[in-house]
Order: structure tokens, then C-alpha cells, then sequence
């Protein structure tokens, strides 16, 4: 298998819980105990209570495009797979996160609709990162 | 009723750098900074001595000792191309509560020069937190620069509203009109750059592709600019002997700094910013006669629009397509030629206030001390708005005529 050519991201301590989770093909979110609202990225305090109890939870791995742009123009490892999809995803536990679109056709992408349903799927880059990519599964 | 700090300011001089745009000999940003530095102190007649409040994006330290000044006010609010329109609020505030007399705003930077000199120059520290969210969050998806981010706004605002890539790229075309008055503009004549003159909405639409459905027309230039306002009390502006236009609103906001954080794609910060600024000003939308809005994409500029209050939620480019933002329309939008056609070093705040001067102050009726030829409105008033980061944090402030 070729060498992962792409970003890797260096996990902080505040989001371990969601790389670990991701290790094993599992979508952690931290969600906060006094408001029950799921924010994404993670974070010290609850950014819609304030509250600092929060846990994680396993997410569903379901959600819906909410917008989608397609880069013709990209740096690094990404340059050689121009184009490609990217996009910010509805989270069905709320709030939202950004991926690189699978399953879709970058040359068409008039047949792309935000709202479609995504499903997650997780790819190991390296021996202590995996990270997650969504798939379309329905049309929008 | 306007609010106790309207009009507590004026701004009475903008300058540019001697040399902007795509310099035969790569310039630093400090240098483009001090060009502008002095020819706003020439321009005016007040003194760098006299200044004692600095504001800068970032950086306000090393240009007051650059200058060898030792301000009472020191700031380096830095959040992209809006900071500017900020620093201007907050020397308004500073100014208001009798802190400073004279600040000076200040912006160089070397967006084209940067690329010959390495990235060096460029006054900025290389690369970036590998913690901070979008290091961790969005950056391992190949996006990379605005182009890549702004793009997902575009096809929200196309799926929420109807609105299509066409609609926009009359931003484009009309701004371009504009630029075609401005012989300091990168896009004035196929003399000043092999691409510049005229251009349709089918030129726009054919443009090379960069991140879809932004093609390369809808995306503002990288270049090089250095500039410069002095922002002052009202007794040092009616001694001046260059005309005040006074700042009779100002206001910020943000929504968002990682576009992970961005709620609604189709708006930004702007609509309360601006109401801070029409609120402080005691005016509105209704009663403002330009406007010079963050042209970063065509996309900036429509969105803007509509949280400015001048077009309802999904007409924002309308301004542009029915003509009202033209050369010689009832509106006048980004009379330089915008980021789109005109200048655009990577934060552009500082080219909306130098314009925004020249137009409400008459000075470009004579060659302008930009060298800029041709007033180009008549107007009395103008919204300013300038945008930063990734359609995250904005500055509006309402300007007035003496």
C-alpha cells in the first residue's frame, strides 16, 4: 500500500476520546450532560451552555450534506487527486463536521444535493491516526 | 438618535503605498507599510510625531518603533481582511474617551512580492498550531486558502435561495466596470494586465475552474498594497487641512472563526455588525448613498449585501445584475474595482477605507493623492464592510461628508 501522502493531523489531548474512537471505527462527539446538545470540534466548555460536563458519546455515523464544494486546485498530496469533494456534514446527533466526500462524482456535480445522506467510514493514515471520510448513501 | 460616539472621530487623509499591485522589485510589508505611513502624514500635514494610538493588523509594536514612536494606545486586533474597519471602531472609541488625539491605521503587505521573496518580509510567522482546530479538523481534506472554504457558501446560498453562479458573476462583470475607471487598477485595460478590460458573465462563467462553482473570475487578485488613515478628534480634523469624513457609525461582530463553526452558510456577522454601525449612526440602509463591501469572492460581496440591509435575503446580487452598483447606477458599489479587479493583497480592509476617503472626501476629483484620476460618485455617505477569515468576523462602519 502506498505511503499516505496526505495532512495528517496531530490528535491534542482535549479530542482523544474521538481519535481513539476512530482507531476502532467508532464516531465519538462530545456531548455536553447539562444541555444534552453534541458539539463539534471538541471542546473545553460547552459552547451553547457553559457548562463544563461534558462526555462522549458514540455517534450514529449518520448525516446529511449540508454544503459541498468541488477543489480543482489543491496542495501537497491532495494536488493529485483534484477534483474532489469536499463537504460539511449534518451530524443526525447534531452540529456539523467537514469531510472529503466518497461515493460522489466530481465531474458532476450538478447530480451532488445537500441533504443527501451520508454514512461515516474511518481510513488509518498512519499506525495512531485514522481519520473519517463520509459516503453518500441516498440521494437528496 | 445617533449613539454618544457618532461622529466623536473623523477620518481626515488615506494614502497608499507609493507602489501597489504586481511591483517589478519585490517590496516587503514593512516597506509598503511605511510608504503609506508617510505619504498619509504628507497628505495631511500632521506629523508621525503627532501620532499616539497605533493600530495595525498584528504587528502595531514593530511599526510604532519602526516610526520610533512610543504610543498611549496600542492594538493589533488581527482577524483578517475586516480588521481594519475594526481598528477604525476602536480608535473612534479611544479617541471618544480622550485616550488618544491622533491614531494611525496602518496595513502593508506583500501578497505578489511574497512569492519572490519566499515568504519572507511578509511579517507574519510561517505555518500554524498543528492543534488548532481546522489543523486537525478540516486542513486533512485538502482544503487549502479562501477559494477552497468560500466555495461552500456559494453552493448553499445556490440550494437555499435558487440562485446560480451566473447570478454572481455579475459581481464580477460590474466590478470590473469600475476598475475599467481606475487606471491604478490591476484589471484596467489589456495594458495593464494581459486579462484586464471588459469582461461578461460568460467570460466569468469560462474562466479556468479553482474551487466549484468559484471559476477563477469570481476570485479576488493577490497583489501587493500598502495603507494608511489617520483617524482624529474632532478639534484636530476641523484644524486639518485636508476635508474630515466622519465616522458616524461603527460596529463588529463574528460568528464563527473555523468555518466548522459556521452556522448559516448564506450570511455572516455583518448583520449585526452593521446594526451596531446604523444604530450608533442613527441611520440605515435607506439612507446610505455607496457602498465599499469586502469583494474577497463574488459570493462575499452578494451575501454582504443582503446583511448590509441593501437587497433582501437572496437578491444581494441584484445590486450588481440590474445595474444599481454600476458606473453611473443609482448605488454604487466598490467604485475602485474591488479586490475582484482593483488591489487585493490578502486583507483588503484597508483598500475599502482609502477609498471609501477618496470618494466622500473629493479628493479624487484632482488625480486624488492615491493617483488614482476621476471622482467617481457624488455620494454623500457610504457603508463600509470588511469581512475576515472564512466569511467568520466582520467591521462595518457608516461614513459621512463633511
Amino acid at each position: 500500500m502506498a505511503e499516505y501522502n496526505k495532512p495528517i493531523p496531530q490528535p491534542d489531548p482535549h479530542s482523544q476520546p474521538f481519535w481513539d474512537g476512530a482507531k476502532e471505527g467508532k464516531l465519538m462527539l462530545p456531548r455536553c450532560t447539562t444541555c444534552n446538545r453534541v458539539h463539534w470540534y471538541p471542546r473545553l466548555i460547552c459552547p451553547f451552555c457553559h457548562s463544563r460536563d461534558i462526555e462522549w458519546i458514540q455517534g450514529s455515523g449518520e448525516g446529511r450534506i449540508h454544503t459541498f464544494a468541488v477543489q480543482h486546485r489543491a496542495f501537497g498530496g491532495w494536488a493529485d487527486e483534484t477534483p474532489f469533494v469536499t463537504a460539511y456534514i449534518d451530524l443526525n446527533e447534531g452540529d456539523r463536521m467537514m469531510t472529503v466526500l466518497r461515493g460522489v462524482d466530481p465531474n458532476k456535480p450538478e447530480t451532488i444535493k445537500c441533504g443527501a445522506k451520508v454514512r461515516i467510514e474511518f481510513e488509518k493514515v498512519s499506525d495512531d491516526v485514522s481519520i473519517s471520510f463520509w459516503r453518500v448513501v441516498e440521494g437528496g | 438618535m445617533p449613539g454618544p460616539a457618532s461622529r466623536a472621530a473623523a477620518i481626515i487623509g488615506a494614502a497608499e503605498a507609493n507602489e501597489i499591485g504586481y511591483p517589478e522589485t519585490p517590496k516587503t510589508a514593512i516597506q509598503l507599510h511605511i510608504e503609506a505611513i508617510k505619504n498619509v502624514s504628507d497628505q495631511t500635514g500632521i506629523p508621525i510625531s503627532m501620532i499616539d494610538g497605533i493600530f495595525s493588523a498584528g504587528w502595531s509594536s514593530q511599526i510604532a518603533e519602526h516610526l520610533g514612536l512610543h504610543p498611549n494606545y496600542i492594538d493589533t486586533t488581527s482577524v483578517g481582511g475586516c480588521s481594519f474597519e475594526m481598528h477604525v471602531h476602536h480608535a473612534l472609541a479611544a479617541i471618544h474617551a480622550g485616550i488618544v488625539n491622533v491614531a494611525l491605521v496602518s496595513h502593508g503587505e506583500n501578497g505578489y512580492s511574497a512569492r519572490a521573496t519566499k515568504g519572507r518580509g511578509t511579517g507574519r510567522p510561517q505555518g500554524g498550531d498543528p492543534w488548532s482546530p481546522d489543523a486537525m479538523f478540516t486542513a486533512p481534506y485538502g482544503v487549502a486558502g479562501a477559494p477552497s472554504n468560500y466555495s461552500h457558501a456559494m453552493t448553499r446560498h445556490n440550494h437555499v435561495y435558487g440562485t446560480t453562479p451566473e447570478d454572481f458573476a455579475h459581481i464580477a462583470v460590474v466590478t470590473r466596470q469600475w476598475a475599467t475607471l481606475n487606471p491604478r487598477a490591476i484589471m484596467y485595460s489589456k495594458d495593464t494586465h494581459p486579462a484586464g478590460g471588459p469582461i461578461t458573465v460568460e467570460d466569468v462563467a469560462n474562466s479556468r475552474m479553482i474551487s466549484w462553482p468559484l471559476t477563477l473570475l469570481h476570485v479576488c487578485l493577490v497583489t501587493d498594497h500598502g495603507g494608511a488613515v489617520l483617524v482624529v478628534s474632532p478639534e484636530i480634523a476641523r484644524a486639518a487641512k485636508t476635508k474630515p469624513v466622519w465616522i458616524a457609525g461603527a460596529g463588529e461582530n463574528m460568528s464563527h472563526s473555523s468555518m466548522l463553526e459556521m452556522g448559516d452558510f448564506t450570511a455572516t456577522s455583518a448583520a449585526a455588525s452593521a446594526a451596531n454601525a446604523y444604530k450608533m449612526a442613527g441611520m440605515g440602509p435607506e439612507d446610505m448613498e455607496m457602498a465599499m463591501i469586502y469583494d474577497s469572492f463574488t459570493v462575499t460581496a452578494g451575501i454582504t449585501a443582503e446583511m448590509l440591509g441593501l437587497a433582501p435575503r437572496g437578491e444581494g446580487f441584484t445590486l450588481w445584475k440590474d445595474g444599481r452598483a454600476a458606473p453611473g447606477g443609482k448605488f454604487p458599489i466598490n467604485t475602485n474595482g474591488g479586490g475582484l479587479s482593483f488591489n487585493h493583497s490578502g486583507m483588503y480592509g484597508m483598500q475599502l477605507l482609502v477609498e471609501a476617503y477618496r470618494q466622500l472626501s473629493g479628493t479624487a476629483e484632482d488625480g486624488g493623492f492615491s493617483g488614482d484620476k476621476g471622482k467617481q460618485t457624488s455620494a454623500r455617505s457610504c457603508v463600509v464592510n470588511g469581512t475576515g477569515g472564512s466569511l467568520s468576523t466582520t467591521g462595518t462602519l457608516v461614513l459621512v461628508a463633511d
